[in-house]
Parts: structure tokens; sequence; C-alpha cells
């Protein structure tokens, strides 16, 4: 019973903290989406202000309409928002100092291995004498062969 | 009593597990067949002892014996019948059990399939199988014992986590498990070939079939994991690149990668020590997965515990890695190549090309989900890598995949002439530029959104064509066009079943195309009466219903959906709020179609139902997603099938 209770008082408060926010529509709303998507919903598990249906997120929302109407720049709101919660509310890493490293070592990763396939291919060609490939064949021959050759592929 | 029998079956089992693993091992080492036998009858007892201890955990959560922990934080007096037995896996010492139950059968499987062949291999796959399955049994026994006793006994449980009552939730973990515990059989095979020493094809040979299975279950256990995220999360999308969603992704990516490598090895005796380390990482890497989301060494939606459960993990994956490249490194001289690479325009060099991009994409993967980890160890600030960075990372990787996955299949092996490329992706190339051409011109600006168009359509071609041209020279030998392609399908089953998988990720990249480029979304308070307007959707919201279900209490928001004056759909999104939970549970109600989705989800609104907020989505094409997983199914079911050939 007394869990029924608090679920009413939760009910209760729920249009409350809903009246504390400004009402959408009031600035651009692509900006306050394009804002939110960049910022960690701070109670969820790993959504974005903007994509999170808590009420958590809806009230960051707000604050962000609230910060625009204020006249703040978008770089300000995040401003705002990496001051009040640290480098953590942002979903991706600014690209700087440590960092660095996770935006960048994929792609030294896939370089590093272009140029090993490359190596294996060098080396694994002088292995044997190359076998020059016949340029000219039947075409009827050729369709045979293809056919065949389709019927022993994986 | 019943939770202290089965406590003791799975003690029992456990020390079967290693019995039968010690055993099948001597009995390979100094050819004991009775050891062998014996080990076997070890393993049908470690299955029957698992699932006897199953159905008792399942009795328990039916008969609400909240003395058992396990049944009380994850049921209450209210969870609906369904529920109560999924609960079973709601959590994670259900889950042990249910993943050493999946693993159990596999090993039965590989018992009666193989006890009378490839007798080199036969008892080390079964000693390795079950020394995994031991492993598992030792985390049931000592870490998350499912059968712990609870004192004092609450009077009614905790409850089920209000998310996890679904029907993807039924089914989800069944997929991805089986997917998981599949790899176990290809991992063993290649421990057995390395034990032997007989490091030749046969062990890629023997697997091909598993790894297939176990690749299609862990794709299933993916798309579901999407549907139950788009459906009931309520956040209107399918993939937020969590860690749980990157844990089961990982493997993926790899066992992807493997499946197309030992096609280079069968075929042109390459890449055997790639491939050895492809299917130790990916085992490797389904054990890392559930390291990562149930040791709570990162929260997410998955990791409902902490405790010693991270240490046994690691230790385990630690002595799987290093055992496993140990035995690569004293079998190194066995593990070079035989054949040779003529040219980077070949097959062999597209297949290399496509393993390195999917290990790039699991390593970044892999990387960004630790990242935040070792921010914080080296520089004390906590960072978090989302959705931003993944996509942003990886949709270059995506694409050269999409790009290979043309190429890969039709160039030639050895050297391609220039006649080969100029007769297999002369018309594919020209169509996806002509279709990536005709979409701008229809408005559509988006460089990616173009770019993944055109190479769909690239794709696409290249298969039409090569089916097309192998239709017609079957047509060409007298046969009639159905048995024709009847007959292609059949006999070539390997080849155009992985066509069709190959379509099904098309079609799977379409709906991610459609979904990140064209839905459109808007949130809006309205008075009861009063309607909006989003794409061709006209939406009234009607009226607030609040009413009491059996574990919980729901408000429910009626909102009617026309369009140009016709009514569509009544529509009703709810929030529940349950006793367990601090915050409420957003219902989502959604109007399905292949264009496109009518996604809403109720926000606040005010106690008397005068007015609501309500978050509405226009999502486009998110239905191919589901579509492409019932293509992957048929080329998953084509390929599987057994080799025509030989026949």
């Amino acid at each position: 019973m007394k869990g029924r209770v608090l679920l009413l008082a939760l009910i209760a408060l729920v249009p409350l903290l809903a009246a504390a926010a400004p009402p959408a529509g009031s600035v651009n709303e692509d900006t306050v989406r394009e804002i939110a998507a960049q910022l960690r919903c701070v109670v969820c598990q790993n959504l974005s202000v903007a994509d999170s249906p808590s009420e958590m997120a809806n009230q960051m929302r707000g604050i962000i309409r609230e910060r625009l109407q204020a006249a703040d720049t978008p770089e300000q709101v995040v401003a705002y928002f990496v001051e009040k919660y640290g480098e953590w509310i942002l979903l991706s890493p600014p690209p700087r100092g440590f960092n660095l490293l996770v935006w960048t070592l994929p792609f030294v990763g896939i370089g590093v291995g272009l140029v090993a396939v490359l190596l294996l291919a060098r080396r694994w060609s002088h292995r044997t004498a190359r076998l020059p490939l016949p340029e000219t064949i039947d075409p009827a021959m050729r369709e045979r062969i293809e056919r065949e050759m389709a019927e022993l592929e994986p | 009593m019943i939770p202290e029998i089965g406590y003791a079956m799975t003690a029992v089992a456990l020390g079967l597990a290693l019995y039968g693993s010690g055993a099948a091992a001597i009995g390979a080492r100094w050819h004991r067949p009775a050891l062998i036998q014996s080990s076997q009858h070890a393993a049908l007892g470690v299955f029957v002892l698992i699932l006897a201890a199953m159905i008792l955990l399942v009795y328990a959560f039916l008969t609400f014996d909240f003395s058992v922990r396990y049944v009380a934080m994850n049921t209450n007096r209210g969870t609906p019948f369904y529920y109560r037995i999924t609960a079973l896996w709601g959590a994670l010492e259900g889950s042990i059990i249910l993943w050493s139950w999946m693993l159990s059968i596999y090993t039965l499987l590989v018992i009666l399939r193989y006890r009378s062949r490839h007798p080199e291999f036969y008892p080390w796959v079964l000693s390795v199988m079950l020394g995994v399955l031991a492993f598992f049994l030792l985390v049931m026994t000592v870490p998350a014992p499912p059968f712990q006793r609870l004192t004092p006994i609450p009077p009614d449980g905790r409850g089920l986590n209000p998310l996890l009552e679904d029907t993807g939730m039924i089914t989800h973990p069944v997929a991805l498990y089986l997917g998981f515990t599949g790899f176990t059989v290809p991992f063993a095979f290649a421990m057995a070939a390395l034990i032997t020493g007989r490091t030749g094809d046969e062990w890629i040979t023997v697997t091909r079939r598993w790894t297939i299975v176990a690749w299609y279950f862990l794709s299933l256990g993916l798309l579901i994991g999407g549907w139950w995220s788009y459906h009931v999360l309520g956040w209107g999308g399918y993939w937020a690149w969590d860690p749980v969603e990157n844990a089961a992704f990982m493997p993926w990516l790899t066992g992807t990668a493997f499946l197309h490598s030992v096609m280079i090895q069968e075929r042109r005796r390459i890449l055997k020590l790639w491939n050895l380390t492809l299917i130790i990482l990916t085992f490797g890497l389904t054990l890392f997965g559930t390291f990562l989301t149930r040791s709570g060494i990162l929260s997410s939606v998955h990791s409902f515990t902490q405790g010693t459960i991270g240490a046994f993990f690691l230790g385990f994956i630690a002595l799987i890695l290093l055992g496993a490249f140990g035995l690569v490194a004293a079998r190194g001289d066995r593990l070079k190549a035989q054949g040779e690479l003529d040219s980077i325009l070949s097959r062999e060099s597209a297949f290399l090309l496509n393993n390195l991009m999917l290990v790039a994409a699991a390593f970044t993967v892999f990387f960004g989900t630790i990242f935040p980890l070792l921010s914080e160890a080296v520089r004390g600030v906590k960072v978090s890598v989302g959705a931003p960075f993944f996509n942003l990372v990886n949709i270059p990787i995506f694409l050269a995949l999409i790009f290979l996955m043309g190429v890969g299949p039709l160039i030639a092996w050895r050297r391609a002439s220039r006649e080969n490329l100029r007769r297999n992706f002369l018309w594919p190339v020209g169509l996806g530029i002509v279709a990536a051409g005709a979409f701008r011109m229809l408005g559509v600006a988006h460089t990616l959104a173009l770019l993944c168009f055109g190479l769909v359509v690239f794709v696409t071609a290249t298969i039409v064509l090569d089916f097309y041209r192998a239709t017609r020279a079957r047509l060409r030998s007298g046969e009639r066009l159905l048995p024709a392609m009847g007959g292609l399908l059949v006999r070539q089953n390997r080849r155009y079943g992985g066509f069709v998988v190959h379509l099904g990720i098309l079609v799977i990249a379409l709906g991610v195309l459609g979904s990140n480029a064209w839905s459109i979304q808007t949130e809006t308070t309205l008075r009861r009466g009063e309607a909006f307007q989003i794409g061709r959707y006209h939406v009234r919201f009607d009226g607030l219903a609040a009413s009491e279900e059996s574990n919980h209490f729901k408000v429910t928001g009626t909102f009617t959906v026309a369009n140009d004056g016709r009514v569509l759909a009544v529509m009703q999104p709810a929030k529940k709020f349950y006793p367990q939970e601090q915050t409420p549970i957003a219902y989502v109600d959604y109007l399905m179609g292949l264009r496109e989705d009518l996604y809403l989800v109720l926000g606040d609104f005010a106690r008397d139902g005068s007015q609501a907020t309500i978050k509405v989505q226009v999502n486009r094409l998110v239905t191919l997603i589901w579509l492409g997983g019932l293509v992957l199914t048929l080329g998953a079911g084509l390929a599987i099938l057994p080799d025509r050939r030989k026949a």
C-alpha cells in the first residue's frame, strides 16, 4: 500500500516538474535537438538528451531552450553543460589531448593493416614464378569454364 | 530444500564437466577409448543436471519461492505467468545457467555427430568444450549461485526489471546465447587442430556450418535486440552503441571476418595463422562481452550486478588467450602459408581487405567502449564515448565493407584481368553511379546517403548479374527457367546462400540509411481535443485514462491519427509506474509501415487529463531492418544446407 501512495505522489509531481521548463516551440527546435544530440542524458544508461524519453532529459532540453532564449550561442550552451557536469556529458570526447588517441587509433590501425596486406601480397607473390594467363579464350569455351568453375565455387 | 538440491546439481555438474574434460584429454593422449566413452557419458550427465537445475529454478519462480535470492530479486507476486518463466534469464545468475545449458546442447550435438568421425580431433574437441562448460558451472557454483538463499524471507519480491517484460526479451537472449555459445564449436576444433598438430584445412571444413549457425544466431540476437530497443525503450532508435550492444557486436564482426577468411584458406592454403587468430579472438570476445556487461565495470542497461564475477571472467579470458596463443606459437612452424598471393587485384586481396575492415571496426568498437576506463585511469577524467563518435568513425569503414561485398564474390582468384573486371563490374558500377545521380536529382543532397545508396545498388547489381549469367548458362544447356534457378540455389547453396545473406545486409543498410537520413521528430504539448500535423499525419489528443495492472499503474493517452480526414488508427502510448522503479517506464505505440513508422511516446501530462506532452517521430524505412533480418535468415538457411556437390 505504501508503494501505491508513493506512486501517486510521484504522478502528482510529474506535471509540476514539467511546468518549470519553458514550452517547446519558442526557440528553433532543430537547434535544440542538435545540441541535445551531443549531450548525455545524466540519468540514462547511454542515451543522448535528444533521444531519451526520461524526465531528466526533458528538463535538460528545457535548460537548452532557456539558454538559447537568453541569447546563448549553441557553443555556449554546450560549454555550460560541460562546466556543470564535466567532459563526461559530451557523448563524443572532444578531439584534443589524450582523447586524440581514441579518434586516431582506429585509422592508424587501418593504415598499418593496409601496409601489412600490401607487404604480404608482395612477399607471397614472389614465392612462385608467375604463370602467364592466356589472354584470349573462345567465348563459348569461357562460358563453359566459368559455369563449371562456378559449380565448384564455395 | 529444493534450492539446496538445485545447488547440489550444479556442483555435481561442475565435477562431471571437469572429469569429462580431463578424461577426454587423457583418452586422446594415451588412446584409451573407454575414457573417451566415459567422457561422453559425463557430458550427457552435465546436460541432464543443468536442465534439471533450470527446471527447479523455474519451479521456484512459479511458486514464488522468495527464499531464493534470485527469485526475490527478479519477480514479485504481480509478475505475469510467462515473464515468471523468462525471468529465469532476467539477470546474471540465470543467464549463466541458460548459457551453460546451450553449451551443453552444442556439446551433445558434437558428440552425436562426430563420435565416430575425425578420431584425432574429436576427443580434444570434447575436452575443450567440457572445459569451457566447467568454467561456466564454476561461475554458477561460486560467484553467482542462482539458488542462493535469502534471509529473512521477504513477503514479496522486488520484481522483474519492467523493461524485460516483453516478448523480445523472451527470444533475444536465447538467440544471442545460441550465437555466443555456438562459436565454442569452431574454437574447440581449432584448439584440437593445434593440439594434434593437424593444422591443415580439416578443422575449417568440419566447422564451416557450425560457424554459420553461430553467426546466424548472433545476427538474429542483435536484430531482436534492436527490435526490443526500438519498441520498448521509447527513444525511437534501435541501436545506441551502448556497451552491452557493442559487447555482442564485436564477436559478430570478428566472426564475420572468420567466416570469410576461412574460404581463402580452403581455396588457396593461405591465412592459416590468421584464421586461428580470428576464431580465438571471436571466442575470447564472447567471453569479454559477458565480462564487460555483467561485471558492472561499465554502467549499462544490462549491468545489474557487481561482485567477484568480473575476476572470474577476466581470469578465464586470460587463461584462454594465453593457452590458445601459446599453442599457436608452439605450432608456428606448421602454420606457414603454402599458397601464394599473385596480385592486389584478386579475390584473395579483396577478402584480406574485408577482413582488415571488419577487424578495424571491431577494434574501433572495442577501443571506444573501453576508452572511458582508460581515460579515467590515465587522466583521472571521465569521458563518454557514445553514438556520435561510433557513427563518425564506423561509417567510412562500413561503406568500404559494402563496396568490398560487391567486389569480393566476383573478382577473379589470383589475378583479375582487365577483361574480368570489365565483364563483372562495368554494368554494376554504372548502375550504382546512375542510381546515385538519379537520387541526387530527386533532391537528396546528403553526400553520405548518396554514396551509401549508390554502393547498395552496385552490390545488388553484381549479385543479380552473377545469378543471371549462371542461370543463362544453365538455360543454354537445355534446362528450363525455374529448375535452372532452383538447381543453382541448391547445387551452389554456399555461394548463393552467401549472396542472399549479402542482400539481407543490403536491405538492413538501406533501413539504417533511411532512418538516419530522413526521419523527422517533434515534441509538443497538446490540450485535450487539440491536434497537430507531422509529415502526412494529423494527430489529435483525445484524453488520458488511468488503470491498475497486476504489477503496475498505467496512464494511457489516446490519440487519433488521420491522414486527409481519413482515420488511420487510434494510438495509445502510455506511461507505466512500477513501485520498484523510481521513474516511469514509457510504453510506446507505433504504426508500422514499409515506408515509415509513426512512433508516439507519451511525455508529461496534467493529472486531470486536460493536456499531455507527446514525442512524435516519423521513422523512415526502419521496417527494412527487420525485413533484412528475414532475408538474412533465408540466406543462412540456404548456406547451411548439406553440401550437395559431393553427392
